[in-house]
């Protein structure tokens, strides 16, 4: 098989192995098997959830532009650390559980354990298979929590459910209320130029719901993320660049 | 009729049960075969120590939120919705953005049956733009973006896209769900964790997020309105197996 000495710092050359172009494929036909199956199981039982085809049809649509925003600041971060990890990793990481931020920072952790970082000298192969097998297990670790715990939390909340509908009818909005505050808040302390996204990302969308509420456009609300993420990027960019940001 | 209804709501939890766990199972398994390939092809001068070592230095860092995060996610994900979100990832940047739009768009409450699947259904339309754009904006175009791309464009993305997608999204949640006094204490909890709680207990760090959704939860709870006070509601101390008392931070993957 390939020999490659562990000190070469030529990631690539390693990284771009043939398998590992089928693994990374393999990764994302089975995301795709999976919304496949589940939008399936979403259109035989819409009646189940009193919801007509049309609405499944909407639904699917507005997650998929919704998604279009972030999927390309996404990109552009997962672009950016190709030199660092090669194309099939990547595809890998980035494409399944994980975000760019946390497998950075898991990888970056996982180097400095071998005395190294992820940028200089040190960085060559033997790290970053150490650091790509410290990111890879903490991701399974996930996937393994949710598999474990997901029947065990379908149990407790069903009782729950039986025993205080109620409480279990103000469950989710409240967590997801709370969880987005205290998301967003989080931002504040870090920078003006941070604040100053929120608010830019915020105020446009206020404005897009406004207009598609008055004018009756449907469109408006589906589109009205990646707008708010533009205008949000784009002040923040004339922000950082007139020194409010510490990043 | 009902029971029509009955039982389509059992096959779609059927499917995607089944099918929700063999995928996940399925990805887990692809993705930890990458490195171990290369662990067993690659000449390296690394020892078990090493790749031990790693895993337990990443371990320190994010071990909490292995567990926690499933525990916060669950109420808002269902258990369709955890089998996608946690094999995908981006959930808070990405998945659950989508899911409140598809939401909005059709005008489904959370918490609701046709809530939980409009949500599905937007976790696979996100999917689907999720898998298109890696394959052919990083698989096939990264090398050529990468030298095409002015870096002062990477480095605000990098560092302002969080800020950017969240300011939007919580004032699109804000204005479906429309429930005024839940808004209101979710900002005010979110308020005094991030700024008062935090900044006294630094170590409270990585549960911060969780404690701003358990305190709403408990806070929501006890200031329902008379209507919802019906018999045999239980009070938040007791509130089961454990979905409340879950802690962590939203949003890392």
């Amino acid at each position: 098989m390939l020999l490659t000495q562990g000190s070469s710092t030529d990631i690539g050359a390693v990284a771009n192995a043939p398998l590992l172009w089928v693994l990374a494929l393999a990764v994302m036909g089975v995301v795709a098997l999976q919304s496949i199956i589940y939008m399936g199981a979403v259109r035989k039982n819409a009646a189940a959830a009193d919801m007509s085809q049309a609405e499944v049809r909407k639904a699917f649509r507005a997650g998929g532009v919704a998604a279009i925003g972030p999927s390309l600041a996404v990109v552009l971060v997962a672009v950016a650390l190709l030199p660092l990890f090669g194309t099939p990793p990547i595809l890998v990481r980035i494409g399944l559980i994980g975000s760019a931020a946390t497998e950075v920072a898991s990888a970056e952790v996982a180097a400095r354990s071998m005395g190294s970082g992820l940028s200089g000298g040190e960085y060559d192969v033997d790290v970053f298979v150490v650091a790509l097998t410290a990111m890879s297990l903490s991701g399974a670790m996930w996937m393994l929590a949710t598999l474990i715990m997901t029947p065990l939390l379908k149990r407790g909340s069903a009782k729950l459910t039986e025993v205080n509908p109620a409480l279990m009818s103000i469950v989710p909005s409240a967590a997801l209320l709370a969880a987005f505050a205290a998301l967003t808040l989080t931002e504040f302390p870090k920078s003006g130029t941070h604040i100053i996204a929120v608010a830019a990302s915020a105020v446009t969308m206020g404005i897009c719901l406004a207009i598609a509420k008055a004018a009756d456009i449907n469109w408006l609300r589906e589109w009205a993320l990646g707008f708010a993420i533009l205008v949000g990027l784009f002040c923040a960019y004339f922000a950082h660049n007139s020194g409010l940001g510490a990043a | 009729m009902s029971t029509d209804i009955a039982a389509l709501d059992a096959a779609y939890t059927k499917t995607t049960d089944r099918w929700g766990r063999i995928t996940l199972l399925l990805g887990l398994l692809i993705a930890t075969s990458v490195p171990f390939y290369l662990l067993f092809t690659v000449d390296l001068n690394i020892t078990a120590g090493n790749v031990i070592g790693g895993f337990l230095a990443v371990a320190a860092v994010y071990g909490v939120f292995w567990v926690v995060e499933p525990l916060t996610y669950y109420p808002i994900l269902g258990p369709a919705g955890m089998y996608q979100a946690f094999m995908i990832g981006n959930i808070s940047n990405k998945l659950l953005p989508s899911a409140i739009v598809a939401q909005s768009t059709i005008g489904a409450k959370p918490g609701t049956k046709k809530a939980e699947f409009a949500a599905t259904a937007a976790i696979c339309g996100a999917a689907l733009i999720h898998v298109i754009s890696m394959l052919l904006l990083v698989g096939i175009l990264g090398s050529w973006l990468v030298s095409i791309t002015p870096p002062g464009i990477t480095e605000i993305a990098q560092n302002y896209i969080l800020p950017s997608i969240l300011g939007g999204v919580t004032v699109q949640l804000i204005a479906t769900l429309k429930q005024v006094r839940a808004t209101v204490i979710a900002l005010s909890a979110a308020a005094l964790v991030v700024f008062v709680l935090l900044p006294l207990v630094p170590v409270l760090g990585a549960v911060g997020i969780a404690l701003a959704v358990i305190i709403t939860i408990i806070a929501t709870w006890l200031m329902r309105p008379a209507s919802m006070r019906g018999p045999g509601g239980r009070g938040p101390g007791s509130t089961g197996d454990g979905e409340q008392s879950s802690g962590g931070q939203v949003g890392i993957n």
